[in-house]
């Protein structure tokens, strides 16, 4: 394996890590919170707010994995019709002006993130940045997997509606 | 200028983006060239939009079905189902139909039914002879009655919007959501005429008893979330994270069918349908946003709703809004932004406070699953990893019902204020 | 948001195009407060000022607005402790129970007067943008619940629900209750279902949410005083010619009794619908004042909670506050 193929599998196996990690925290704060209220009388105040972080961590995390699975909805009517050459001009353009979209939401969000430096979080007071963090990260992360993607669109003959998913794979 | 920003989103659309793009471009192109305001606060209610706690119902209520889906427990409960009613003409479809509707008066979530009814349900009506996107359009449309039947978050916010009673609501929401589950089960019948689905054979009641047994603990699903929250033991949010409790009990534990190390892989797909959802609900929030601050509600209310309105003028207003904005814009989002630009003319042209909460929650669970946009399309999209067109397909018999429902609702009051003639109510 | 000079006075259109966030809705509080605000700045600046009221819902939550206001994406605003804390973490004083007198005639002087609140406090705000133009209450809070709440004992094992703050749940659990946080969209059927036994606020909010409907005792407790902020971005409001912060503050001052009558009408006239709700009957119990002095000695050891917790500056503030209280009210603390 080249290195950047070594990067790329190994900020796969993270963001596989995260997404399955984000679950299962927000499963256990939820629950955990709930059984403790009920059966022990104690609330767990960072419960919700915690269990939000994770929300953000894995909606923005999750953009350049599912752009990997080709699995962000899309609305294909037209794309699924045309001939191979429009095609192919589509599945090059596409993931071109999406990574452009996605970088430059992540910049402006870079701005916010500055905007919160003196916020707190209300349970435990941690700063809001920090929660904050995937949201540039993630964005980031998924604009670099859909240039992949226009990339491999650019050198392969087949159509590929993700990095690793082949139009013709799909169900 | 809004215009410009209406062409962008619908030519990216029709090209086929990836549907976060024409939600985020176009507001992105509106506060770069048109509005004051710093692009920053994209992100802030990109953020926001997906920072509810009512919202975290949605990846648990996933979860637990994912976890359900891999082992035993949705196949217990359907083969249960299947024993009873599998016998009859469009009996499956109608099982979907009722079992969405009770799931909504769970968990409120219109998304979560999708899921939690749709996985297992779907797979059994393919087996026995329906279409796969006759199954889709059936459970991602039945699955609107979630908003409908109490409780009900929509209810709620509009309730606190208006100082409308929320428990008048609540029963007022009751008959139309019975209605559209009738109109649903009759079409299940017809439909299945029509298509000749092949009729199971009838059960034996030895089977029935088995099957019966073997369903036990699953059927202990709506008895755990109904009766926690009946009993005040947990809210509908925290039942769904109950119910992923469950699951995990029933299939790691009791039936042995998922093991341990099993669970990261399911919270993994769990988590890849919780992405793609969620970054089209942040997205529709950042343009609420920006439709907010250019002022597009006003320029609503002016065009409008002019002078002096008919009650049911307004009212077919509202539906037309709610039923457009919903396409686009979570529904809770909709409620908010615009309930308060009909509610003031609404009440000055006679419309009943009850009667127009339960016709803007209809028209936001219809909008929703109604296309291009609409979350419950793009969770069964997700969730079921299917093409976008290829879920839509089956929809506009039930849009054609859920449209003639709305326009009943919207004629006849007696349907939502029913119990108003109630004695002992 | 644009604030804009419209070039020559020759009339067309106003000098100062601001935007005005409240954190309610039309017939609440803020809003009817804003728009009076609003008509009124119009009114003294001749049409040179003209403002855009936004109700709750379009822009986010609470705190999203905070931010934008911060930013000055929008001008005005009116902000409430409960949501700028997370900014101004001393704001939370105002969480504390039984600090403020009861009687809003009193509360009102206070925040008027008060250079803890209106000096010490004011400059936390300033610190993060925000100018804050006075300090006005939206009534005082009350308890409801699903059973009577008189004493300490009726709150041993309560589920209250209260906010994430820390200092809040602290206050709870000095009265023996189980603070329980829960966001205000699970709050009804909460209540309704008995994941939690009841809650605060003031008695508008309360009726206009229809808390009522699910509790069957509220409790005149007037434990302390939901506390709004009527503030402005702070780079703008620097900027602005001297003559139109005058015109401001002018606003500002003739609103402070505007704001009161407005909200002491809106909280006796909900009171009453309250009360005459046969279809929902509540129970309305004024606490006495042998009962209100039970829960002020366990409210009391919470403020060295709040000193301990927020630091010494905001243990200045206290000090300052309870000073400027004890001269409005003349009682030696
Ligand atoms: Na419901
Ligand atoms: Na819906």
């Amino acid at each position: 394996m080249n290195p950047i193929k070594k990067l790329d599998y190994g900020l796969m196996k993270a963001e596989e890590f995260i997404l399955s990690f984000a679950i299962i925290a927000i499963f256990v704060l939820v629950t955990g919170n709930a059984l403790s209220r009920r059966f022990l009388g104690t609330s767990w105040p960072f419960s919700s707010e915690l269990a939000e972080a994770f929300v953000y961590l894995a909606t923005f995390m999750g953009i350049s994995y599912a752009a990997r699975k080709g699995r962000h909805i899309r609305m294909s009517a037209f794309f699924d019709i045309a001939p191979y050459k429009v095609k192919k001009a589509l599945s090059i353009i596409i993931p071109f002006v999406t990574a452009l979209v996605l970088f430059a939401l992540a910049y402006y969000s870079l701005g916010y993130l500055e905007q919160t430096t003196n916020r707190v979080t209300t349970a435990l007071r941690l700063p809001y940045y920090i929660i904050l963090l995937p949201v540039p990260v993630g964005l980031t992360l998924g604009g670099l997997q859909f240039l992949r993607n226009m990339w491999i669109n650019i050198i392969e003959k087949e159509i590929y509606i993700g990095t690793e998913m082949k139009e013709s794979d799909r169900e | 200028m809004i215009t410009t920003m209406f062409i962008v989103m619908i030519l990216c659309l029709a090209l086929g983006f990836p549907m976060m793009i024409p939600l985020i471009l176009g507001p992105m192109l509106m506060v770069i060239f048109f509005l004051p305001q710093d692009p920053m606060f994209l992100a802030q209610q990109m953020v926001g939009g997906i920072s509810s706690d009512v919202l975290m119902a949605v990846p648990l209520f996933i979860f637990a079905a994912d976890i359900m889906t891999a082992g035993r427990t949705s196949q217990r409960l359907l083969d249960f189902i299947g024993a009873f009613v599998g016998h009859l003409r469009g009996g499956y479809a109608i099982t979907t139909a009722a079992a969405c509707t009770m799931f909504g008066a769970i968990s409120g979530s219109t998304q979560a039914t999708v899921v939690a009814i749709g996985k297992p349900m779907r797979e059994r009506l393919r087996n026995i002879g329906y279409k796969d996107s006759s199954a889709i359009a059936l459970i991602i449309n039945a699955s609107d009655i979630a908003l409908l039947i109490p409780p009900s978050i929509g209810m709620i916010i509009y309730a606190l919007m208006t100082n409308t009673s929320v428990g008048d609501l609540f029963i007022a929401g009751v008959g139309p959501g019975l209605l559209i589950f009738l109109f649903f089960a009759a079409y299940a019948v017809i439909h299945a005429k029509i298509f000749n689905i092949p009729l199971a054979e009838k059960a034996l009641w030895r089977d029935r008893m088995v099957t019966t047994w073997r369903a036990l603990l699953p059927l202990g699903f709506p008895i755990i979330i109904v009766g926690g929250i009946y009993s005040g033991y947990f809210t509908p949010m925290e039942a769904a994270g109950v119910s992923v409790l469950y699951a995990m009990i029933l299939e790691v534990v009791v039936y042995r069918a998922v093991s341990l190390k099993e669970i990261p892989g399911i919270s993994l797909s769990t988590g890849l349908v919780t992405s793609a959802v969620f970054i089209l609900v942040a997205g529709g929030q950042a343009f609420a946003w920006v439709a907010s601050i250019s002022g597009l509600p006003g320029m609503i209310e002016e065009t409008f709703l002019g002078n002096d309105p008919s009650a049911l003028y307004v009212l077919i207003i509202v539906a037309i809004f709610f039923f457009i904005g919903c396409m686009f814009v979570d529904p809770i989002v909709v409620i908010l932004i615009l309930t308060p630009i009909f509610f003031p003319a609404a009440e000055a042209a006679g419309v009943d406070p009850v009667h127009l909460g339960v016709v803007i929650t209809f028209q936001a669970a219809l909008g929703s699953a109604t296309p291009p946009f609409g979350v419950d399309i793009f969770t069964a999209s997700a969730a079921f990893n299917k093409s976008y067109i290829d879920v839509i397909r089956g929809t506009p018999p039930y849009i054609v019902m859920l449209v003639v429902v709305a326009v009943l609702v919207i004629v006849f009051e007696e349907i939502s204020l029913f119990y108003r003639y109630l004695p002992f109510l | 948001g644009d604030e804009e000079a419209g070039g020559d006075n020759g009339g067309d259109g106003p000098e100062y195009e601001w935007d005005f966030i409240t954190e309610e809705t039309p017939g609440q509080v803020q809003y009817e407060y804003a728009q009076e605000y609003a008509d009124l700045l119009n009114e003294k600046s001749d049409g040179r000022i003209e403002v855009d009221v936004f109700e709750f819902g379009g822009l986010g939550s609470e705190v999203d607005q905070l931010e934008q206001l911060q930013a000055g994406g929008v001008e005005l605003g009116i902000v409430s402790p409960g949501f700028v804390s997370t900014l101004v973490e001393e704001a939370q004083i105002f969480s504390l129970h039984y600090l403020l007198p009861d009687d809003q005639e009193q509360t009102q002087e206070i925040l008027n007067e008060s250079e803890a609140v209106n000096e010490m406090l004011a400059e936390k705000y300033v610190e993060q943008g925000l100018q804050p133009l006075s300090f006005w209450t939206e009534g005082a809070m009350q308890w409801t619940g699903s059973s009577q709440l008189r004493s300490s004992e009726d709150f041993e094992g309560f589920l209250m629900r209260t906010q994430e703050s820390p200092l809040m749940i602290e206050s709870y659990g000095a009265y023996g209750a189980d603070a329980t946080p829960l966001s205000w969209e699970e709050l009804y059927g909460g209540l309704q279902q008995g994941q939690v036994d009841g809650q605060e606020n003031p008695i508008f909010f309360i009726e206009d949410a229809s808390f009522h409907e699910v509790q069957d005792h509220m409790t005149i407790s007037n434990h302390n005083s939901y506390v709004a902020v009527t503030t402005m971005n702070q780079n703008i409001y620097e900027e602005l010619p001297e003559d139109i912060q005058e015109i401001v503050h002018e606003t500002t001052e003739e609103m402070r009794d505007i704001g009161f009558d407005l909200q002491d009408e809106l909280n006796e006239e909900r009171l009453e619908m309250i009360e005459e709700d046969e279809e929902n009957p509540t129970e309305v119990y004024e606490l006495t004042d042998e009962e209100i002095e039970e829960f002020q000695d366990l409210a009391r050891p919470v403020r060295d909670f709040f000193r301990e917790e927020e630091g010494e500056e905001a243990a200045e503030i206290l000090d300052q506050l309870e000073e400027d209280i004890a001269e409005v009210t003349g009682e030696e603390e």
